[in-house]
């Protein structure tokens, strides 16, 4: 603590260095969030000009509108689906690699790359997996026609998504999970086996109670980040479509804000998605979170 | 080294002396071999004088670039000149953000421009409110090649006679007769134009902004109906059922037999074919019994942008003079596909050596197209969030083709859905009138 005083020893100078930092995300956060819900409440013209204050309309509007809820309903069915899976399937992969079987060590190393991968290019390269007649899917086309086509098929089209973000989802969940693994003493298992206890029971009994907090905070993480991190998927892969099956609700601000120059319609729905990732967020910690042990 | 990167190396090195030049920047949104042409006009624009200094930025796509132009004029960090989109027009006119060109610029003979071209970009007085630049029109390609294969020797001009051709292909064993993106400027834009019909009341929004879609009870609605039966019989594919997964591409590798696309695409498809198969481009068809009108004009045009000093303006001015002269018009087109809009420019290239090259074969067809007799409802599309709109009824559409509704529900919704942004844009511009 003396060291500490002795460094900074005037109480505005620890203040002084934090303050571009603060600049820069009151900047290019608050400001613009601040812009989204003050817009939310006027009907304003892209240019400028004169706007109209009208209150609650917007909000009236964009919540009586059922492609609003559509749009949220394939965000939250994403959420369920994309996220959990995103999480589930690292989680297996992890507890893989955790083991001492051959390989383990290199598929921890190679397991990492997507990480490096940017949305975009992820999202061209599995538009290609997925193509209905190169792709993956073209051998079973060939048996059944009409069977895989993401370009007419919203159903299709969304298994494409989910599979995608899973896919890049993976590295940063693997690296948490297979650290919080890791970290768990052996003696747990040796003491644990000695008892009898098979892999099975060792994985649900031992492994799993004890990397809850890794678990939590990936699911967390996951849950908010699916809602606002699909974009580049969206928009590389399927544009939205077909027949708007994969617009979610942040492709949909997208397209009536930037394509559409509805600055109004698509700051309420900001102001809205805003509020709901907050709550989800606020949820998961006040149901789930407390319950976490952090303690070993 | 063609002679407009000679010229630019030339103006480069003249220009390093000359310091009063008045710099302006000009904003466009094409890529790929437009970008290549638009380049090169700057560069020779800058090269044939020494007084002003043109900057030419691309956006990489037109929506990209009008963004771009909404946020710096807010932050008055414009530029003088940008490009823009048809689907825009009503939004930048009444953005109180552009001047009109021909206040601007009341010298000009802006009469040489046909008709087709005017009225898209006219204000209710018949004044010019931006200069065509690249301008299109929707056109008929087939691949000659492979419908004599299938015993088609006269080109269809008809949608019925379409139909029997497809057939035939069809018969013939091929996968892919006539493909189309189902896109709303060619299927519903360019088709209610053609055929005379309106797009929304009021004179598609050109008598006033409380406009409504009529799209659910024109002809077009049978039409769209039709596209949806014939995919299923085979006869018509869109985009995603062909390998290539592109219409264009899918005909020009000659996957398909059959297509309506702009005139743009002439270029790269005469070059695909060369040696493999034989082009035939005609005017978009019509279905029997009703009289042709003019197409829309496509692609996009450019506007002046208010907030900036006269000399910027003067420079601004002499580039769009220099854009519109005839020689830069005949390049432009040459390089690129798209379709000179004055009758100054038809004349020389009639008077030129070159009057039957392929490089010009979509001009004078896409000009004929532009120019067949119009109505109130044929001269353009003035509707607010219409670019919202073009997004709405590929949604509703493409539920239909697959099966997911029927498309006369389809353009129900698309009504519903494209009134209430016809509602929200006329609150959003209370009190202005239509220029």
């Amino acid at each position: 603590m003396k060291s500490e005083s002795s460094l900074f020893g005037h109480r505005w100078l620890p203040l002084l260095f934090v303050a571009p930092l603060m600049l820069l995300i009151v900047l290019f956060f608050y400001v613009p969030v601040f812009q989204a819900f003050y817009w939310s409440f006027f009907l304003e013209q892209p240019f400028g000009g004169t706007s109209e204050f009208v209150g609650l309309q917007n909000f009236q509007r964009v919540l009586s509108d059922p492609e609003f809820w559509a749009a949220t309903g394939r965000t939250v069915v994403f959420m369920l689906t994309a996220s959990s899976l995103a999480v589930v399937v690292p989680l297996m992969l992890a507890i893989a690699a955790d083991r001492k079987i051959g390989l383990s060590y290199t598929a921890r190393n190679i397991l990492v790359w997507p990480k490096g991968v940017a949305g975009a290019s992820i999202g061209v390269v599995f538009a290609f997996i997925f193509n209905p007649f190169v792709g993956l899917m073209a051998p079973l086309n060939a048996l059944f026609p009409g069977l895989w086509n993401p370009g007419i098929d919203g159903t299709d089209a969304f298994i494409t998504l989910v599979g995608a973000h899973v896919w890049s989802g993976i590295p940063f969940n693997f690296v948490i999970l297979l650290a919080g693994l890791r970290s768990i003493p052996h003696t747990m298992y040796q003491a644990a086996a000695m008892d009898g206890a098979g892999p099975w029971r060792r994985i649900i009994d031992v492994q799993l109670p004890l990397i809850m907090p890794h678990l939590f905070l990936t699911f967390v993480l996951e849950f908010t980040e699916s809602i606002t991190s699909v974009f580049a998927l969206i928009d590389t892969i399927t544009g939205g479509g077909p027949g708007g099956a994969t617009t979610l609700l942040v492709y949909k601000i997208y397209v009536d804000g930037f394509r559409g120059f509805d600055l109004s319609g698509a700051s309420t729905q900001t102001a809205i998605l805003m509020v709901f990732v907050l709550l989800l967020a606020a949820c998961q910690f006040f149901f789930l979170g407390r319950r976490i042990n952090y303690e070993r | 080294m063609n002679k407009f990167t000679l010229a630019a190396v030339a103006a480069v090195m003249a220009g390093a002396g000359s310091a009063q030049a008045t710099n302006f920047e000009f904003w466009y949104g094409n890529t790929g071999p437009v970008e290549t042409a638009i380049k090169a006009q700057c560069d020779a624009f800058n090269g044939s004088q020494s007084e002003h200094k043109v900057t030419c930025v691309g956006q990489g796509s037109y929506e990209v670039s009008m963004q771009k132009a909404i946020a710096a004029y807010r932050a008055r960090n414009h530029p003088v000149l940008i490009q823009f989109f048809d689907a825009g027009t009503l939004d930048l006119m009444l953005s109180d953000a552009v001047e009109p060109i021909q206040d601007l610029m009341p010298e000009v003979k802006w009469d040489t421009y046909i008709a087709g071209a005017r009225t898209y970009y006219e204000t209710s007085t018949g004044k010019l409110f931006a200069q065509p630049y690249n301008a299109s029109t929707l056109l008929f390609y087939t691949n000659k090649t492979e419908l004599e294969k299938a015993g088609i020797t006269e080109t269809p001009t008809t949608w019925e006679g379409i139909i029997e051709a497809a057939r035939k292909l069809k018969a013939a064993g091929h996968a892919c007769p006539f493909v189309t993106d189902g896109d709303t400027w060619r299927v519903l834009e360019q088709f209610s134009a053609r055929h005379g019909l309106p797009i929304a009341t009021k004179h598609n929004g050109y008598d006033g902004l409380d406009a409504e879609y009529l799209v659910n009870t024109t002809f077009a609605a049978k039409h769209l109906a039709n596209l949806v039966q014939w995919r299923k019989e085979g006869l018509v594919r869109l985009a995603a059922d062909t390998k290539a997964g592109n219409y264009t591409a899918a005909f020009n590798a000659g996957e398909c037999a059959m297509m309506e696309q702009s005139s743009g695409s002439y270029a790269a498809a005469s070059k695909a074919f060369d040696g493999k198969y034989q082009l035939t481009v005609s005017m978009a068809p019509m279905y029997e019994g009703f009289q042709r009108h003019n197409t829309f004009v496509g692609g996009a045009s450019i506007y002046v942008m208010k907030g900036h000093d006269k000399a910027e303006i003067e420079a601004a001015k002499a580039f769009l003079d220099f854009l519109r002269m005839p020689e830069q018009q005949m390049f432009f087109t040459a390089n690129t596909g798209y379709v000179p809009v004055t009758t100054d420019v038809l004349d020389a290239i009639a008077k030129s050596d070159e009057a039957n090259s392929p490089k010009y074969a979509t001009a004078k067809l896409g000009v004929e197209s532009m120019n067949q007799p119009g109505t109130p409802d044929t001269r353009g599309i003035r509707l607010g969030f219409y670019v919202q709109f073009r997004e709405v009824f590929m949604e509703e559409t493409q539920k239909a083709f697959s099966g997911q509704q029927t498309m006369q529900v389809a353009l129900d919704n698309t009504k519903k859905r494209g009134d209430q942004l016809l509602r929200r844009f006329e609150q959003t511009y209370k009190g202005k009138k239509l220029p």
